[in-house]
């Protein structure tokens, strides 16, 4: 579990930056840090980088509705959210 | 709404002769085609014959209820297969309905009153305790699609003559309460078949709607289904991205900030090691079977437009239209020019007036006045003959492509008399990755002085400062920009400052940062 964990949350630290305009280093991103207030995410990009994170941690989006999207304000919560799941996705 | 007084035949195709909208009245789609209803937690699918089926049994249910010709009923939901069928079930019956967009409108009697709704059908929950009578939850109309135990009697025929209404439409104005006005069956047919005519869309066809079903246009894309029997997948705004890889259309239905978004995240994306062309990235997000991409509804930047079409080998194709004439002119496959917003459609003619202001006359008109606006507001819209004077202004090329400049109103006059139009300025700034938005303004009408939204908090101000002196080389003395002040957060529809099609409220802005518009200290002066 702590290696998923970290492998997630390192995924998801790359995924972030990547959407990030102007882009942030996947290293100084705050993971406490509320992704629209710190990081000007926006909804559209929220998706993206979710479904981007998703993909290659092979944790399948369809365990998710928007409400729960709408519930991950961090990157914590995100990485904690995507944990949860890994188990459950075959082959994940 | 005009009721045949001869006892209706039974048809078994609707004929060609038909109207488009009495033709999906009339008959059951006969070719295939499927609609999807597509969330993040998976899709429902249904064919287009069951779809036309499933509307008529709802239609019987809400004939009970007294929904027929004469009668209107408000939708106020998000995109869902409940939406089609309604709509659906409300033009077999002969009544009309109200597109209420989540998020403008919540469900209340006083909503019902104002807008005349004999029902109101929404996926809001409505107070019980305040016995709202008239309410419909999405949640119950699938039930009511279900076949019953006995035979299903045929619906009373109707027919949509070309003056009838079949829906109030709101504008999605940058000020005040909503504009809504009726449109007519004869402007939707005309749109249909005009948009039919240039891009032949075919059962091979799968179109990506993602905008909200209140905005008539986005209706279009069902009806088109069941027209000419291609899919059409219906999502949100918010899961676009997550389901559009999932889906694989063939066109995307679409707004500037969209696909300015996907040109950010495709060229992020390419910077990685071992990306592959801006072409891979580009199918990767929006699938391998892109026919095209359509945009309209506001400005899309040149460069956006020469990076899809271009670069990605997606083709991305801007129109003009406003709600008070639906679609006036569009890019196609077979006619584009770069910077145009394309030819005029069939039906419709452009005029532009010695002011440069873009009016339009129309074949089939929208209609000639608001239902539901403030006194005198029609009059300055709709000309006594039916024309529509929009407001913006642009000229014609020689070969009749549409370019449009800006708003007339986005025209600052500066004191010593030269008329700066603003938008081209703008997009200049906005060039620049770290400002999201820019709006230029001249208080005291000697100057100009912007106000951007920064992309991210907290903002770039040196990247800022570097795109206003850029900004300044590349315009003409009269357009130097002398101030910039940053905005303290994004522009959003949250704060006020975007309109829900994303386009910058100016006078909501201007109050907004008013004291730093007029304050010669405030800012990066250039």
């Amino acid at each position: 579990m702590p290696d998923t964990l970290t492998a997630i949350e390192s995924a998801a630290r790359e995924q972030l930056s990547l959407v990030l305009i102007p882009e942030v280093a996947a290293e100084s991103l705050d993971p406490d840090a509320d992704l629209a207030a710190a990081y000007g995410l926006t909804s559209l990009n929220k998706v993206l980088f979710l479904t981007e994170l998703c993909e290659d941690t092979g944790v399948d989006l369809a365990h998710f509705t928007e409400h729960d999207l709408a519930a991950m304000r961090t990157l914590r919560d995100v990485t904690a959210a995507l944990t949860r799941h890994h188990d459950d996705t075959p082959g994940a | 709404m005009t009721a045949p007084t001869a006892a209706p035949t039974a048809v078994p195709a609707a004929p060609e002769s038909l109207s488009p909208l009495n033709r999906l009245v009339t008959a059951a789609p006969t070719a295939g085609g499927r609609i999807h209803a597509a969330r993040l937690d998976g899709t429902r699918s249904l064919s287009l014959g069951e779809l036309y089926e499933r509307a008529g049994r709802l239609a019987h249910h809400l004939r009970a209820l007294g929904i027929g010709p004469g009668t209107r009923i408000g939708i106020l939901a998000a995109n869902s297969l409940e939406w089609v069928l309604l709509d659906l079930a409300a033009l077999r019956l002969g009544a009309q309905t109200a597109g209420l967009e989540p998020g403008k409108f919540t469900p209340s009697r006083e909503l019902m009153d104002r807008y005349g709704l004999t029902l109101l059908c929404t996926d809001q929950p409505t107070d019980p305790a305040a016995r709202l009578p008239g309410t419909l939850s999405t949640d119950d109309v699938w039930a009511l699609t279900e076949p019953g135990d006995g035979p299903e009697e045929p619906l009373p025929p109707v027919t949509w003559a070309e003056r009838d209404v079949t829906t109030i439409k709101f504008t999605s104005g940058s000020t005040g309460v909503p504009k809504g006005l009726g449109a007519t069956a004869g402007s939707i047919d005309s749109s249909l078949e005009a948009v039919q005519e240039i891009f032949g869309h075919n059962p091979d066809d799968h179109l990506f709607v993602f905008l909200p079903l209140s905005l008539l246009q986005q209706r279009y894309w069902v009806y088109s289904a069941l027209l000419h029997g291609h899919d059409v997948t219906l999502t949100t705004y918010e899961a676009a991205f997550a389901t559009l890889r999932r889906v694989r259309p063939t066109v995307v239905m679409g707004v500037p900030a969209f696909y300015e978004t996907a040109r950010r995240q495709i060229e992020a994306r390419r910077r990685r090691p071992g990306a592959g062309s801006a072409r891979q990235v580009a199918q990767a997000l929006f699938g391998d079977r892109i026919r095209y991409l359509w945009t309209g509804s506001a400005p899309a930047a040149p460069a956006m437009v020469r990076f899809f079409t271009e670069e990605a080998g997606l083709p991305l194709f801007e129109g003009y239209g406003l709600n008070e004439t639906c679609i006036v002119t569009k890019n196609h496959p077979g006619a584009h020019r770069e910077g145009s917003v394309g030819r005029v459609v069939r039906g419709k003619q452009v005029l532009i007036g010695e002011d440069g202001v873009i009016s339009v006359r129309s074949a089939h008109p929208v209609g000639d006045h608001y239902e539901y606006a403030a006194p005198g507001d029609s009059e300055k819209v709709f000309m006594p003959d039916g024309t529509v004077r929009t407001g913006d202004i642009g000229h014609l090329d020689e070969d009749g492509f549409l370019f449009v400049h800006g708003r007339a109103d986005d025209v600052i006059v500066l004191d010593n008399g030269k008329k700066i139009v603003v938008r081209p300025v703008e997009e200049r700034m906005k060039a620049d990755p770290a400002i999201a938005e820019c709006v230029l303004f001249s208080p005291t009408q000697t100057d100009l002085v912007a106000v951007v939204s920064p992309a991210a908090l907290p903002a770039d101000t040196d990247a800022v400062t570097a795109a206003l002196a850029a900004a300044n080389a590349a315009g003409t003395p009269d357009e130097r920009i002398s101030r910039v002040i940053v905005a303290d957060e994004p522009f959003s529809i949250a704060n006020g400052l975007l309109t829900s099609q994303y386009k910058p409220k100016r006078p909501a802005i201007q109050s907004a940062y008013a004291h730093r518009l007029h304050n010669q200290e405030a800012g990066i002066h250039a």
